[in-house]
Protein backbone atom coordinates (compact mmCIF):
# COMPACT_ATOMS: atom_id res chain seq x y z
CA UNK A 1 0.00 0.00 0.00
CA UNK A 2 1.46 3.54 -0.96
CA UNK A 3 0.82 6.80 0.58
CA UNK A 4 -1.60 7.94 -1.65
CA UNK A 5 -3.80 4.60 -0.95
CA UNK A 6 -3.12 4.94 3.16
CA UNK A 7 -4.13 8.76 2.82
CA UNK A 8 -7.63 7.51 0.87
CA UNK A 9 -8.25 4.98 3.47
CA UNK A 10 -7.81 7.54 6.35
CA UNK A 11 -9.78 9.99 5.13
CA UNK A 12 -12.61 7.41 3.78
CA UNK A 13 -12.89 5.98 7.19
CA UNK A 14 -12.93 9.22 8.77
CA UNK A 15 -16.15 10.66 6.79
CA UNK A 16 -17.48 6.81 7.23
CA UNK A 17 -16.99 7.45 11.18
CA UNK A 18 -18.55 10.83 11.11
CA UNK A 19 -21.57 9.33 9.34
CA UNK A 20 -22.03 6.22 11.80
CA UNK A 21 -21.72 8.94 14.76
CA UNK A 22 -24.43 10.93 13.17
CA UNK A 23 -26.37 7.41 12.85
CA UNK A 24 -25.77 6.32 16.33
CA UNK A 25 -27.28 9.57 17.84
CA UNK A 26 -24.32 10.64 18.93
CA UNK A 27 -24.17 14.12 20.36
CA UNK A 28 -23.07 17.02 18.54
CA UNK A 29 -20.25 18.16 20.64
CA UNK A 30 -18.67 15.07 20.65
CA UNK A 31 -18.07 14.11 17.30
CA UNK A 32 -15.12 15.28 16.54
CA UNK A 33 -13.58 14.00 19.55
CA UNK A 34 -14.66 10.51 18.22
CA UNK A 35 -13.60 10.93 14.51
CA UNK A 36 -10.19 12.20 15.75
CA UNK A 37 -10.30 8.82 17.55
CA UNK A 38 -11.10 7.10 14.71
CA UNK A 39 -8.22 8.37 12.58
CA UNK A 40 -5.78 7.93 14.59
CA UNK A 41 -6.89 4.00 15.16
CA UNK A 42 -6.40 3.84 11.42
CA UNK A 43 -3.26 5.36 11.19
CA UNK A 44 -2.27 2.57 13.61
CA UNK A 45 -3.72 0.15 11.43
CA UNK A 46 -2.12 1.70 8.32
CA UNK A 47 1.26 1.30 9.73
CA UNK A 48 0.10 -2.34 11.07
CA UNK A 49 -0.76 -2.98 8.21
CA UNK A 50 2.81 -2.07 6.57
CA UNK A 51 4.69 -4.14 9.18
CA UNK A 52 2.33 -7.29 10.25
CA UNK A 53 1.11 -10.00 8.52
CA UNK A 54 -1.53 -11.60 10.40
CA UNK A 55 -4.78 -10.25 10.50
CA UNK A 56 -5.39 -10.89 14.39
CA UNK A 57 -2.37 -8.67 14.88
CA UNK A 58 -3.90 -6.01 12.56
CA UNK A 59 -6.22 -5.34 14.18
CA UNK A 60 -4.96 -6.20 17.81
CA UNK A 61 -2.63 -3.36 17.72
CA UNK A 62 -5.08 -0.79 16.21
CA UNK A 63 -7.95 -1.91 18.98
CA UNK A 64 -5.64 -1.43 21.59
CA UNK A 65 -5.26 2.09 20.95
CA UNK A 66 -8.39 2.81 19.54
CA UNK A 67 -9.79 1.55 23.25
CA UNK A 68 -7.03 3.64 25.24
CA UNK A 69 -8.10 6.39 23.51
CA UNK A 70 -11.63 6.00 24.54
CA UNK A 71 -10.74 5.68 28.01
CA UNK A 72 -8.61 8.57 27.82
CA UNK A 73 -11.33 10.91 26.31
CA UNK A 74 -14.12 9.78 28.07
CA UNK A 75 -11.84 11.28 31.30
CA UNK A 76 -11.63 14.22 29.02
CA UNK A 77 -15.19 14.87 28.03
CA UNK A 78 -16.58 13.24 31.45
CA UNK A 79 -18.79 10.52 28.96
CA UNK A 80 -18.75 7.05 28.11
CA UNK A 81 -16.03 5.27 26.84
CA UNK A 82 -18.42 3.02 24.97
CA UNK A 83 -19.49 5.78 22.18
CA UNK A 84 -15.93 6.90 21.37
CA UNK A 85 -14.75 3.05 21.21
CA UNK A 86 -17.22 2.31 19.39
CA UNK A 87 -16.53 5.24 16.81
CA UNK A 88 -12.68 4.61 16.67
CA UNK A 89 -13.24 0.77 15.42
CA UNK A 90 -15.89 1.12 13.18
CA UNK A 91 -14.01 1.35 9.56
CA UNK A 92 -12.01 -1.73 11.40
CA UNK A 93 -15.27 -3.88 12.21
CA UNK A 94 -15.11 -6.72 9.75
CA UNK A 95 -18.40 -5.93 8.23
CA UNK A 96 -17.57 -6.30 4.86
CA UNK A 97 -15.76 -9.40 5.83
CA UNK A 98 -19.28 -10.89 7.24
CA UNK A 99 -20.48 -9.97 4.32
CA UNK A 100 -18.64 -11.85 2.05
CA UNK A 101 -18.62 -14.69 3.88
CA UNK A 102 -21.79 -14.94 4.34
CA UNK A 103 -22.35 -14.33 0.61
CA UNK A 104 -19.80 -17.26 -0.56
CA UNK A 105 -21.73 -19.46 1.86
CA UNK A 106 -24.35 -18.90 -0.42
CA UNK A 107 -23.29 -18.78 -3.73
CA UNK A 108 -21.65 -22.04 -2.42
CA UNK A 109 -18.08 -21.09 -3.48
CA UNK A 110 -16.29 -22.94 -0.13
CA UNK A 111 -13.02 -22.44 -0.57
CA UNK A 112 -13.48 -18.61 -0.42
CA UNK A 113 -16.16 -19.15 2.09
CA UNK A 114 -13.51 -20.57 4.31
CA UNK A 115 -10.88 -17.82 3.69
CA UNK A 116 -13.45 -14.70 4.28
CA UNK A 117 -14.51 -16.64 7.52
CA UNK A 118 -10.85 -17.35 8.73
CA UNK A 119 -9.92 -14.16 7.73
CA UNK A 120 -13.26 -12.55 9.50
CA UNK A 121 -12.73 -14.65 12.77
CA UNK A 122 -9.35 -13.43 13.35
CA UNK A 123 -10.12 -10.08 12.80
CA UNK A 124 -12.98 -9.91 15.03
CA UNK A 125 -10.82 -11.52 17.93
CA UNK A 126 -8.19 -9.50 17.63
CA UNK A 127 -10.51 -6.75 18.15
CA UNK A 128 -12.29 -7.88 20.77
CA UNK A 129 -8.96 -9.05 22.58
CA UNK A 130 -7.25 -5.52 21.86
CA UNK A 131 -9.93 -3.85 23.70
CA UNK A 132 -10.46 -6.41 26.43
CA UNK A 133 -7.13 -5.76 27.37
CA UNK A 134 -7.52 -2.14 28.40
CA UNK A 135 -10.67 -2.49 29.60
CA UNK A 136 -9.26 -5.40 32.58
CA UNK A 137 -6.34 -2.61 32.96
CA UNK A 138 -8.44 0.48 33.40
CA UNK A 139 -10.83 -1.61 35.58
CA UNK A 140 -8.21 -2.65 37.52
CA UNK A 141 -6.25 0.59 38.40
CA UNK A 142 -9.72 2.68 38.70
CA UNK A 143 -11.38 0.01 41.60
CA UNK A 144 -7.79 -0.40 43.07
CA UNK A 145 -7.69 3.58 43.37
CA UNK A 146 -11.18 4.23 44.44
CA UNK A 147 -12.03 1.74 46.68
CA UNK A 148 -15.53 0.85 45.36
CA UNK A 149 -18.56 -0.33 46.96
CA UNK A 150 -17.57 -3.71 45.24
CA UNK A 151 -14.72 -4.76 47.82
CA UNK A 152 -16.67 -4.24 50.26
CA UNK A 153 -18.34 -7.89 49.47
CA UNK B 1 -26.18 -0.54 57.21
CA UNK B 2 -28.92 1.91 57.82
CA UNK B 3 -32.72 1.00 56.89
CA UNK B 4 -34.17 1.29 53.36
CA UNK B 5 -36.83 4.31 52.76
CA UNK B 6 -38.58 2.17 49.74
CA UNK B 7 -39.91 -1.41 49.44
CA UNK B 8 -37.85 -3.36 47.44
CA UNK B 9 -40.12 -4.27 44.47
CA UNK B 10 -39.77 -0.29 43.90
CA UNK B 11 -36.51 -0.14 43.72
CA UNK B 12 -35.95 -3.54 41.84
CA UNK B 13 -38.59 -1.98 39.02
CA UNK B 14 -36.78 0.89 38.86
CA UNK B 15 -33.28 -0.47 38.55
CA UNK B 16 -34.83 -2.87 36.29
CA UNK B 17 -36.69 -0.41 34.00
CA UNK B 18 -33.44 1.48 33.64
CA UNK B 19 -31.16 -1.52 32.75
CA UNK B 20 -33.94 -2.37 30.18
CA UNK B 21 -33.54 1.02 28.24
CA UNK B 22 -29.95 0.97 28.56
CA UNK B 23 -30.02 -2.61 26.61
CA UNK B 24 -32.70 -0.96 24.39
CA UNK B 25 -29.80 1.79 23.22
CA UNK B 26 -27.15 -0.98 23.04
CA UNK B 27 -25.62 -0.83 25.86
CA UNK B 28 -23.18 -4.17 27.51
CA UNK B 29 -24.58 -6.58 29.12
CA UNK B 30 -22.20 -6.42 31.84
CA UNK B 31 -22.83 -2.61 32.05
CA UNK B 32 -26.20 -3.18 32.54
CA UNK B 33 -26.10 -5.88 35.22
CA UNK B 34 -23.70 -3.59 37.23
CA UNK B 35 -26.19 -0.61 36.61
CA UNK B 36 -29.02 -2.65 38.32
CA UNK B 37 -26.43 -4.04 41.18
CA UNK B 38 -25.50 -0.34 42.36
CA UNK B 39 -28.81 1.03 42.10
CA UNK B 40 -30.19 -1.01 44.53
CA UNK B 41 -27.38 -1.29 46.64
CA UNK B 42 -27.66 2.38 46.86
CA UNK B 43 -30.94 2.41 47.79
CA UNK B 44 -29.93 -0.10 50.74
CA UNK B 45 -30.76 -3.73 49.57
CA UNK B 46 -28.46 -6.37 50.94
CA UNK B 47 -27.78 -8.59 48.43
CA UNK B 48 -28.69 -8.31 44.61
CA UNK B 49 -28.49 -11.24 41.94
CA UNK B 50 -28.87 -10.29 38.24
CA UNK B 51 -28.91 -12.40 35.22
CA UNK B 52 -29.03 -10.82 31.85
CA UNK B 53 -29.07 -11.50 28.48
CA UNK B 54 -30.17 -9.33 25.61
CA UNK B 55 -33.96 -10.11 25.49
CA UNK B 56 -34.30 -10.56 28.93
CA UNK B 57 -33.20 -9.69 32.69
CA UNK B 58 -34.37 -11.31 35.13
CA UNK B 59 -32.97 -10.07 39.05
CA UNK B 60 -33.68 -10.77 42.80
CA UNK B 61 -33.03 -8.41 45.63
CA UNK B 62 -33.39 -8.62 49.27
CA UNK B 63 -33.86 -5.81 51.95
CA UNK B 64 -31.94 -6.06 55.34
CA UNK B 65 -35.18 -7.89 56.87
CA UNK B 66 -34.61 -10.57 54.48
CA UNK B 67 -37.43 -9.73 52.19
CA UNK B 68 -36.95 -10.55 48.55
CA UNK B 69 -38.43 -9.48 45.41
CA UNK B 70 -37.65 -10.28 42.18
CA UNK B 71 -38.64 -8.95 39.11
CA UNK B 72 -37.94 -9.89 34.95
CA UNK B 73 -37.69 -7.43 31.87
CA UNK B 74 -38.20 -8.70 28.12
CA UNK B 75 -36.00 -6.61 25.72
CA UNK B 76 -37.61 -7.25 22.21
CA UNK B 77 -35.40 -4.60 20.14
CA UNK B 78 -32.35 -2.56 20.74
CA UNK B 79 -30.30 -0.08 18.68
CA UNK B 80 -27.78 1.92 19.11
CA UNK B 81 -28.43 5.25 20.86
CA UNK B 82 -25.42 7.17 22.33
CA UNK B 83 -27.52 10.51 23.01
CA UNK B 84 -29.93 8.29 25.35
CA UNK B 85 -27.52 5.76 26.70
CA UNK B 86 -25.39 8.71 27.56
CA UNK B 87 -28.81 10.31 29.92
CA UNK B 88 -29.35 7.19 31.25
CA UNK B 89 -26.12 6.46 32.47
CA UNK B 90 -25.99 9.77 34.22
CA UNK B 91 -28.92 8.98 35.58
CA UNK B 92 -28.20 6.05 37.27
CA UNK B 93 -25.32 7.75 38.46
CA UNK B 94 -27.54 10.54 39.99
CA UNK B 95 -29.57 7.63 41.92
CA UNK B 96 -26.25 5.53 43.15
CA UNK B 97 -25.01 8.70 44.86
CA UNK B 98 -28.63 10.05 45.83
CA UNK B 99 -31.50 7.76 46.30
CA UNK B 100 -34.17 10.00 45.78
CA UNK B 101 -38.28 8.30 45.83
CA UNK B 102 -38.25 5.92 43.09
CA UNK B 103 -41.71 6.91 41.75
CA UNK B 104 -40.84 10.54 41.44
CA UNK B 105 -37.95 9.23 38.76
CA UNK B 106 -40.76 7.40 36.45
CA UNK B 107 -41.43 10.40 34.93
CA UNK B 108 -37.95 11.29 33.92
CA UNK B 109 -37.08 8.07 32.85
CA UNK B 110 -40.42 7.86 30.54
CA UNK B 111 -38.99 11.17 28.87
CA UNK B 112 -35.50 10.01 28.26
CA UNK B 113 -36.89 6.79 26.53
CA UNK B 114 -39.45 8.65 24.76
CA UNK B 115 -38.49 9.41 21.05
CA UNK B 116 -41.00 11.30 19.28
CA UNK B 117 -38.96 12.39 16.03
CA UNK B 118 -39.79 8.76 13.97
CA UNK B 119 -37.54 9.78 10.87
CA UNK B 120 -34.53 11.72 11.88
CA UNK B 121 -33.17 13.92 9.33
CA UNK B 122 -28.90 13.66 10.76
CA UNK B 123 -29.49 10.01 11.15
CA UNK B 124 -30.39 10.19 6.87
CA UNK B 125 -27.04 12.48 6.66
CA UNK B 126 -25.28 9.61 8.63
CA UNK B 127 -27.07 6.90 6.17
CA UNK B 128 -25.75 8.99 3.10
CA UNK B 129 -22.05 9.78 4.55
CA UNK B 130 -21.33 6.60 5.89
CA UNK B 131 -22.69 4.63 2.92
CA UNK B 132 -20.41 6.85 0.08
CA UNK B 133 -17.89 7.08 2.31
CA UNK B 134 -17.06 3.30 3.15
CA UNK B 135 -17.89 2.23 -0.70
CA UNK B 136 -14.49 4.35 -1.60
CA UNK B 137 -12.86 2.67 1.80
CA UNK B 138 -13.20 -0.44 0.47
CA UNK B 139 -12.04 0.94 -3.43
CA UNK B 140 -14.69 1.99 -5.24
CA UNK B 141 -14.65 4.42 -7.26
CA UNK B 142 -16.19 8.28 -6.58
CA UNK B 143 -19.05 7.67 -9.04
CA UNK B 144 -19.71 4.60 -6.71
CA UNK B 145 -19.85 6.52 -4.00
CA UNK B 146 -22.74 8.83 -5.37
CA UNK B 147 -24.20 6.10 -6.40
CA UNK B 148 -24.35 4.98 -2.85
CA UNK B 149 -25.75 8.25 -1.56
CA UNK B 150 -29.82 7.26 -2.98
CA UNK B 151 -29.27 3.70 -2.13
CA UNK B 152 -28.42 5.27 1.48
CA UNK B 153 -31.61 7.33 1.74
CA UNK B 154 -33.77 4.51 0.61
CA UNK B 155 -32.25 2.28 3.26
CA UNK B 156 -32.61 4.66 5.61
CA UNK B 157 -36.52 4.88 4.91
CA UNK B 158 -36.20 1.14 5.34
CA UNK B 159 -34.48 1.19 9.14
CA UNK B 160 -37.34 3.65 10.00
CA UNK B 161 -40.35 2.02 8.91
CA UNK B 162 -39.26 -1.01 11.20
CA UNK B 163 -39.49 1.14 14.15
CA UNK B 164 -42.81 2.72 12.94
CA UNK B 165 -44.49 -0.84 12.14
CA UNK B 166 -42.52 -3.12 13.99
CA UNK B 167 -42.04 -5.78 11.38
CA UNK B 168 -39.34 -8.29 11.76
CA UNK B 169 -36.29 -7.27 11.23
CA UNK B 170 -34.53 -10.61 9.33
CA UNK B 171 -37.11 -9.79 7.45
CA UNK B 172 -36.50 -6.06 6.63
CA UNK B 173 -32.79 -6.75 6.69
CA UNK B 174 -32.96 -9.06 3.67
CA UNK B 175 -35.67 -6.35 2.22
CA UNK B 176 -32.81 -3.71 2.45
CA UNK B 177 -30.26 -5.52 1.35
CA UNK B 178 -32.72 -6.77 -1.80
CA UNK B 179 -33.76 -3.52 -2.78
CA UNK B 180 -29.84 -1.96 -2.79
CA UNK B 181 -28.91 -4.84 -4.46
CA UNK B 182 -31.53 -4.00 -7.57
CA UNK B 183 -30.48 -0.15 -7.35
CA UNK B 184 -26.90 -1.06 -7.70
CA UNK B 185 -27.31 -3.12 -10.18
CA UNK B 186 -29.55 -0.88 -12.03
CA UNK B 187 -27.20 1.85 -11.83
CA UNK B 188 -24.10 0.09 -13.57
CA UNK B 189 -26.54 -1.08 -16.25
CA UNK B 190 -27.28 2.58 -16.74
CA UNK B 191 -23.46 3.44 -16.58
CA UNK B 192 -23.93 5.69 -13.81
CA UNK B 193 -21.52 3.79 -11.48
CA UNK B 194 -18.74 1.17 -12.41
CA UNK B 195 -18.58 -1.54 -9.80
CA UNK B 196 -22.32 -2.51 -8.47
CA UNK B 197 -20.01 -5.02 -5.55
CA UNK B 198 -18.37 -1.68 -4.24
CA UNK B 199 -21.62 0.35 -3.73
CA UNK B 200 -22.95 -2.47 -2.46
CA UNK B 201 -20.53 -3.41 0.48
CA UNK B 202 -20.49 0.60 1.22
CA UNK B 203 -24.73 0.03 1.40
CA UNK B 204 -24.33 -2.78 3.44
CA UNK B 205 -22.03 -1.46 6.02
CA UNK B 206 -25.01 0.63 7.22
CA UNK B 207 -27.40 -2.71 7.94
CA UNK B 208 -24.25 -5.08 8.77
CA UNK B 209 -24.16 -6.24 12.32
CA UNK B 210 -20.35 -6.12 12.55
CA UNK B 211 -20.19 -4.09 15.28
CA UNK B 212 -22.47 -6.33 16.94
CA UNK B 213 -20.43 -8.94 15.89
CA UNK B 214 -16.79 -7.60 17.84
CA UNK B 215 -19.47 -7.24 20.58
CA UNK B 216 -20.64 -10.94 20.96
CA UNK B 217 -16.68 -12.01 20.84
CA UNK B 218 -15.82 -9.54 23.72
CA UNK B 219 -18.50 -10.68 26.02
CA UNK B 220 -18.02 -14.14 25.40
CA UNK B 221 -14.29 -13.43 26.19
CA UNK B 222 -15.45 -11.51 29.51
CA UNK B 223 -17.55 -14.59 30.96
CA UNK B 224 -21.15 -13.40 29.58
CA UNK B 225 -21.27 -16.69 27.48
CA UNK B 226 -25.16 -16.82 26.91
CA UNK B 227 -25.04 -13.26 26.02
CA UNK B 228 -22.44 -13.42 23.99
CA UNK B 229 -23.61 -16.62 21.64
CA UNK B 230 -27.07 -15.29 21.55
CA UNK B 231 -25.69 -11.72 19.97
CA UNK B 232 -23.18 -13.87 17.69
CA UNK B 233 -26.02 -16.36 16.51
CA UNK B 234 -27.93 -12.98 15.51
CA UNK B 235 -24.64 -11.27 14.00
CA UNK B 236 -24.49 -14.47 11.67
CA UNK B 237 -27.88 -14.87 10.56
CA UNK B 238 -28.78 -11.42 10.13
CA UNK B 239 -25.62 -11.41 7.95
CA UNK B 240 -27.16 -14.89 5.96
CA UNK B 241 -30.04 -12.31 5.32
CA UNK B 242 -28.04 -9.97 4.10
CA UNK B 243 -26.10 -12.27 1.41
CA UNK B 244 -29.92 -13.59 0.54
CA UNK B 245 -31.17 -10.80 -0.03
CA UNK B 246 -28.27 -9.63 -2.49
CA UNK B 247 -28.43 -12.90 -3.98
CA UNK B 248 -31.90 -12.36 -5.39
CA UNK B 249 -31.17 -9.45 -7.79
CA UNK B 250 -28.41 -11.21 -8.55
CA UNK B 251 -29.81 -13.93 -10.06
CA UNK B 252 -32.67 -12.12 -12.16
CA UNK B 253 -30.46 -9.22 -13.25
CA UNK B 254 -27.37 -11.36 -13.99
Amino acid sequence: MDLKQALILILAGAAGTCGFSLLFRLRKKLIPCAVLGAVLTLVVYVICLRFLHHAFFQNLFPALFGALYAEIAAKVTKSPATQYLACAIIPLVPGGGLYYTMYHFVTGDMASFHTQLTQTARTAAGLAVGIILISVLVHQWRYRSLKTIFEEE
Amino acid sequence: MAQPAYPAEDVLSLAMDLGKSMIRCGAEINRVEETVVRICRAYGMQQTEVFSIVSLIVATTRDPDGREATRSRRIYSYATNFMQLEKLNALSRRLCALPVDPASVREELDTINRDPVKLHPTACIGYILGASAFTVFFGGSWKDALAAAPIAVILWLIGSLVKVHGMSKLFVTALSSATAGFLALGFVRLGLADNAGMIMIGDIMLIIPGLMLIHSVREMLCGDLMSGLLRLLESLILALAIACGFAVPILILG
